[in-house]
């Protein structure tokens, strides 16, 4: 016992030590996670962004709270975790959850002297947000377009389905984009009639299952599979269909799929995944914490995307594509053309004329899409299957 | 198997419950162990069944000292015990409490077990449906199926805990038969008893318990006082109990108190039909019959605790409906079950709470009417004794100090299972005494001896049907035990 | 030894062998069991801020456990508090929703208690019916009925309630401040939920401690089949006991509602249910120690955050804690009715 309050001081001198020692320049970044760390999914992206601020910016340090969630930490609501980080000396605090958006402008306006950055959200957008608070978001447009594009090359049948989670303006859009970046492969790169082409989206009510409450992805998945369906593309956050894919792939059916969010999740079912759109959230942080620390924080919503000289450099792209192992080489020249072209501009998706579902018009003849508009996706694309609500 | 158990004791706290008993049984015999409620029988037993641990002491099977430290370990040994209260599960049949009460895998074959439990039952000729859930039993019945599952485990030291409480004559007979038969194939019995009738018929040997220790022992043929003597040496400073009076035979009925008319119901093995017949004030009714004959669905059903399917009750005029036994109560009712720890008492409650439940009255006035029970009803507990810790005696003495004392029709279920001799007529002196005049006393009794001791009007109960209704000299022992029996 | 001591050295050797238990535990991960035990500790009661947190998890889940304790004295099993609470959290809302834009805010908020405890209660009495009535064990209609509250509740976020523009997992639309629980400058609960708590543990103490209702209550608990020989109907006792299980449940649903989440969120109940089971268990089933146990739980739950923050630990070392307590009562109260078995 003695040997542990020995060791008990030492850590308090210590820590005590290189705290006053590092008072001037410090930086304490603050991080709510809503799922655990190493989900392999969305929180560990974020997780490993915060690292990332760690190694760039000499005196950072990170302290993060995950799984901050009613049902995970009941009675542990968003203002009272950062109350605590901001005893802890937190300046900048990001909150990874559309979910907290409530609770993260409650707690900047209780904190004005404290930076906020709200992942997804839109308070700057409407208005509602205090001068310290920004939104972040990643242009995961282009990442889905990729896929789309990917699942389009590599379907036989011209029958792709995605896997949404539940319906709202950013499910809208990236399923969107995925069927356009479908669209374009089928027509331009095959040649092949755009009516041959169906795009079907089903819904499973979350981002991830909730046994009794979603649609089981497993059972979905497998739907799609046996009904003719053989790429499918995932727009939730855990891996069930390239899981599904490799057991079909098992029993002999050639069917392909890709995941989403996070950089590492080829790895569970490497035969069957042909590539994942993920978020690299690092290079972001980075700038913001430049803010903070030399003075220069404005308000702003922030629409990060790719950097087009190499959309997966770690350092400089928020949005990346990584081909997976079973993607072809053929068809890896064509996936690189494809982001050369949304590169320079040559390859423009959201033009014009484009429909809504309903027949109402998204984009006339011509026109281009601005932020706002691919924003707020009010509903699914003509020609696309799938209910927009 | 010879058994020796040398220097056993047990302290409960502050409480010595054995002294250090020494005592040893040969193989092959049938050996009682008598003495009064509270000697330390049961908790001897308890001992060597591994359900109690000891404080002190050594226990030998056939010179070789073994644990007995659970009960897993003492029927490794091969001992088995039949308790008073029976240790089954109600809400399962005859035939899966026979199956989980045996042990190992692989024996869980239903045919098999159904054609083994017929078997058994032959053996000692009882009557049990496989397919009958253990709810719809009565208590004798239990035992019996309880009985059989020891046999059934062929046990080499079978422990019988007041056997021949709650069966009947017939079935006692058959059951001593059975044992002799047992006790010949070479397995060692035990009987914990207070009735010497029994031990009389039954022990080659007998080992007597007064106050945790070992008061004498007897070889057959027994000599009834010296055992008597044994077991009731008065202790100084206190009175003897009061003597039975005797049946007047002078039967003269008062008013009406309690009306059948056809009632009819279903329930325990028979059922109840066509009951038709009135109680009066002043009389003394005994309920004779085989266990299970109808006896307590009418004692139930007089105290408006489950409802008539046909016909009707009627309690001072007033007809009773189901669920109504607290009208029952109001109007002077009282009922006394036979199984007292299940259906009479609440456990975790002291005595003290079941006068606060009892009379609705607040914890001081409570305490202070179980100290009057505890000194009138001679109960040996504290008022906050709970009920569970006292002996079978000593509860059924404290619900009779529940009744109460304007109540002018008490019903009572087997009211001396269980009881010794002593407490057993200190009981029916202090029933007769306080309420025979002012109203009506129904009992039943698995014991016919009692029931034409005390009662001086019998009916006798056969498949669920009174077939005789006596009154004072009319009542006559051949005659009553042809009737139980159908003749 | 003294009765009165017993219950107390009983708990002190639960607190041992838990912190023996977690202590290793913590060794074995090569952490230090002093600085996770100071964390906890300064996180949860190091400020008043901090330890406003813990009331605010304390008054809920004392009030579920008080719920949970009536049930078991009627020998009950309650498990469908989670659904109680989450149906007192929906009318609390229907109610709030009806208040929105109202001048008289306070009045609001008093029929939405009214109505959160009227919703917990009838979810209860539903279960209760079921046992009685249909013979069904209160522990599957209990069980059952959880899920289906939380479908209802999923429903309502997701459909009618859902706030303008996106159906969102995060819940309703939040309540403006004039619906919020009344509460004080720097303080995270609301002095009146406390109070609530506090009235309720004090009027259960009369009614379950020294009031006839009490007793009888306990009796049908104890031996159902004896009763009716008192001229009492277990039947109604069970449904009274269940049904002022549910409305505590419900009660505390409303709270969650007004005064700490300020909206209707799917996980409404935090799991207080469940968590209040073990703490009833732990107290052994006693009323006095719940609302210490309660308190000691909420410390944990909130001083447990403080371990992924400093020490990268993952906080559900709270969890083991809490289970560690009731694992290591189990032990201890097993082996006092061994000591204690009697002949």
């Amino acid at each position: 016992m003695s040997r542990i309050l020995l060791r008990f001081a030492l850590l308090v001198l210590l820590t005590g030590a290189v705290t006053s020692f590092a008072a001037g320049k410090e930086l304490v970044f603050g991080m709510l996670l809503v799922g655990p760390y190493n989900d392999h999914g969305w929180s560990q992206a974020h997780y490993e962004g915060g690292r990332y601020l760690e190694r760039k910016i000499p005196g950072a340090r990170m302290i993060y709270i995950d799984k901050v969630n009613p049902a995970d930490r009941p009675g542990v609501t968003v203002p009272m975790v950062v109350d605590d980080l901001v005893d802890k000396g937190a300046t900048l605090i990001v909150a990874n959850s559309d979910d907290m958006k409530d609770g993260i402008r409650e707690a900047a306006l209780q904190h004005p002297e404290v930076k906020f950055v709200h992942i997804s959200g839109d308070d700057v957008l409407t208005g509602k947000a205090p001068e310290n608070l920004s939104n972040l978001m990643g242009r995961m447009v282009y990442g889905k377009m990729m896929a789309g594009f990917t699942a389009a090359l590599k379907s036989r049948s011209g029958r792709i389905a995605y896997l949404g989670p539940l319906i709202n303006d950013e499910t809208r859009r990236l399923a969107v984009a995925a069927w356009l970046g479908a669209r374009y492969a089928w027509t331009e790169v095959l040649g092949k009639p755009a009516d041959q082409l169906r795009f079907k989206v089903s819904w499973i009510g979350f981002w991830f299952n909730i046994p009794g409450v979603t649609a089981d992805p497993n059972q979905v998945v497998r739907n799609f599979f046996d009904s003719g369906y053989d790429v499918v593309l995932s727009g939730i956050d855990t891996t069930e269909a390239i899981v599904v894919a490799q057991q079909k792939r098992l029993e002999g059916q050639d069917v392909f799929a890709l995941p989403y969010d996070y950089v590492g999740s080829c790895q569970t079912a490497p035969e069957a995944c042909l590539g994942v759109p993920y978020f690299n959230w690092g290079p972001e942080y980075v700038k913001l914490a430049r803010s903070v620390l030399d003075g220069t924080w404005k308000q702003r919503w922030i629409w990060a995307g790719p950097d087009w000289k190499d959309i997966n450099d770690p350092d400089t792209s928020a949005v990346g594509f990584l081909p997976g192992p079973a993607l072809d080489v053929v068809n890896k020249e064509r996936l690189q053309a494809f982001i050369t072209g949304l590169g320079d501009g040559s390859i423009q998706l959201f033009r014009g004329p484009l429909d809504y579902q309903d027949g109402t018009p998204f984009l006339k003849a011509g026109e281009i899409a601005d932020d706002k508009k691919i924003w707020y996706m009010q509903q699914l694309l003509k020609g696309m299957e799938g209910p927009s609500k | 198997m010879q058994i020796e158990l040398r220097q056993i004791s047990k302290r409960f706290g502050r409480f010595e419950a054995l002294k250090g008993i020494d005592l040893t049984v040969a193989s092959g015999t049938i050996h009682g162990i008598v003495g009064e409620n509270g000697a330390g029988k049961s908790t001897l037993m308890k001992i060597l069944t591994g359900y109690l641990g000891r404080s002190a002491g050594h226990i030998l099977l056939d010179g070789r000292e073994v644990a007995c430290d659970s009960p897993a370990s003492a029927a490794r040994e091969g001992i088995g015990m039949l308790y008073q209260e029976p240790q089954d599960f109600p809400p399962l049949t005859v035939l899966d409490n026979f199956i989980v009460g045996r042990d190992g895998p692989g024996d869980a074959n239903r045919a098999r077990q159904r054609r083994r439990l017929r078997e058994l039952a032959d053996r000692v000729h009882f009557h049990l449906d496989p397919d009958a859930p253990l709810q719809q039993l009565t208590v004798g019945e239990r035992q019996q199926l309880e009985f059989l599952r020891l046999l059934g485990r062929e046990a080499r030291v079978l422990i019988l805990d007041e056997p021949t409480t709650g069966i009947s004559d017939r079935q006692k007979g058959l059951l001593f038969e059975a044992l002799r038969r047992i006790r010949d194939d070479g397995r060692t019995i035990l009987l914990v008893s207070h009735k010497l009738e029994d031990v009389e018929a039954l022990c080659d040997r007998v080992t007597v318990l007064r106050q945790g220790r070992v008061s004498g022992e007897e070889s057959a043929p027994f000599h009834l006082p010296r055992l008597l003597q044994l077991m009731f040496e008065a202790p100084e400073g206190t009175a003897p109990p009061a003597a039975v009076p005797t049946r007047s035979r002078r039967h003269r009925p008062g008013e009406p108190i309690l009306r059948f008319d056809r009632v009819s119901a279903p329930g325990e093995r028979t059922g109840l039909h066509h009951c038709s017949l009135t109680i009066h004030r002043g009389e003394v009714v005994g309920l004779a019959g085989l266990s299970g004959s109808g006896q307590g669905l009418f004692l139930r059903l007089a105290a408006a605790l489950i409802d008539a399917r046909e016909g009707e009750v009627r309690f001072h005029g007033r007809r009773l409906g189901s669920d109504d036994h607290r009208a029952f109560r109001r109007s002077g009712g009282s009922f006394l079950p036979a199984d007292r720890l299940e259906e009479g008492l609440i456990p975790g409650f002291t005595i003290q709470d079941h006068f606060a439940l009892a009379d609705g009255i607040p914890a001081r006035r409570a305490r202070q009417r179980a100290r009057q029970a505890i000194e009138r009803f001679d109960i040996r507990g504290r008022p906050d004794t709970p009920a569970e810790a006292l002996s079978g005696g000593n509860q059924q003495r404290l619900l009779l100090s529940l009744i109460p004392e304007q109540a002018d029709l008490i019903l009572l279920e087997n009211p001396s299972r269980g009881l010794d001799v002593a407490s057993a007529e200190w009981v029916w002196g202090h029933l007769r005494g306080q309420y025979a005049q002012r109203g009506a006393i129904v009992f039943s009794s698995a014991e016919l001896d009692e029931i034409l001791a005390i009662a001086d009007r019998v009916l006798v109960f056969h498949e669920g049907r009174v077939v005789r209704d006596l009154s004072g000299d009319a009542i006559d022992y051949h005659q009553v035990a042809a009737a139980m029996t159908g003749h | 030894m003294k009765p009165v001591l017993r219950p107390a050295i009983d708990g002190l050797l639960i607190l041992v062998l838990v912190f023996l238990f977690t202590s290793a535990l913590l060794l074995l991960v090569d952490t230090s069991p002093v600085e996770a035990y100071g964390h906890l500790l300064r996180g949860s009661f190091g400020s008043w801020s901090k330890f406003s947190r813990v009331l605010n998890v304390w008054v809920p889940l004392t009030l579920c456990s008080m719920g949970l304790l009536y049930a078991f004295r009627a020998g009950l099993w309650n498990i469908g508090v989670e659904g109680q609470m989450v149906l007192g959290a929906i009318g609390a809302t229907a109610v709030l929703n009806g208040g929105l834009g109202s001048d008289t805010p306070l009045l609001w908020l008093g029929l939405a208690l009214l109505a959160g405890m009227l919703l917990g209660a009838l979810w209860a009495l539903l279960a209760g019916w079921l046992k009685v009535w249909g013979g069904v064990h209160e522990i599957f209609t209990g069980l059952g009925l959880n899920f289906v509250a939380v479908g209802l509740v999923l429903w309502l976020i997701f459909g009618p309630w859902k706030r303008p523009g996106i159906a969102s997992m995060s819940g309703t639309q939040p309540f403006p401040r004039e619906l919020w629980f009344p509460t004080l400058e720097g303080w995270r609960v609301s002095p009146f939920a406390i109070g609530l708590a506090l009235l309720v543990v004090l009027l259960s103490l009369w009614l379950l401690q020294r009031s006839r209702f009490g007793l009888e209550l306990k009796a049908v608990g104890q031996n159902p089949r004896a009763v009716p020989l008192y001229g009492l109907s277990p039947v109604r006792y069970m449904l009274i006991a269940i049904t002022l299980s549910g409305a505590l449940a419900g009660l505390a649903g409303t709270l969650q509602v007004s005064g700490v989440y300020h909206r209707l969120i799917p996980a409404i109940s935090s799991g207080y249910g469940y968590l209040g089971l073990l703490v009833v268990m732990l107290a052994n089933f006693r009323l006095l120690p719940i609302p210490f146990i309660a308190l000691f739980f909420a410390a944990l739950n909130v001083g447990s955050i403080q371990l992924p923050m400093m020490m990268q630990l993952d906080s559900s070392l709270s969890g083991v804690i809490q289970g560690a307590c009731v694992l290591s009562a189990l032990l201890v109260f097993g082996l006092r009715r061994l000591q204690r078995r009697s002949p």
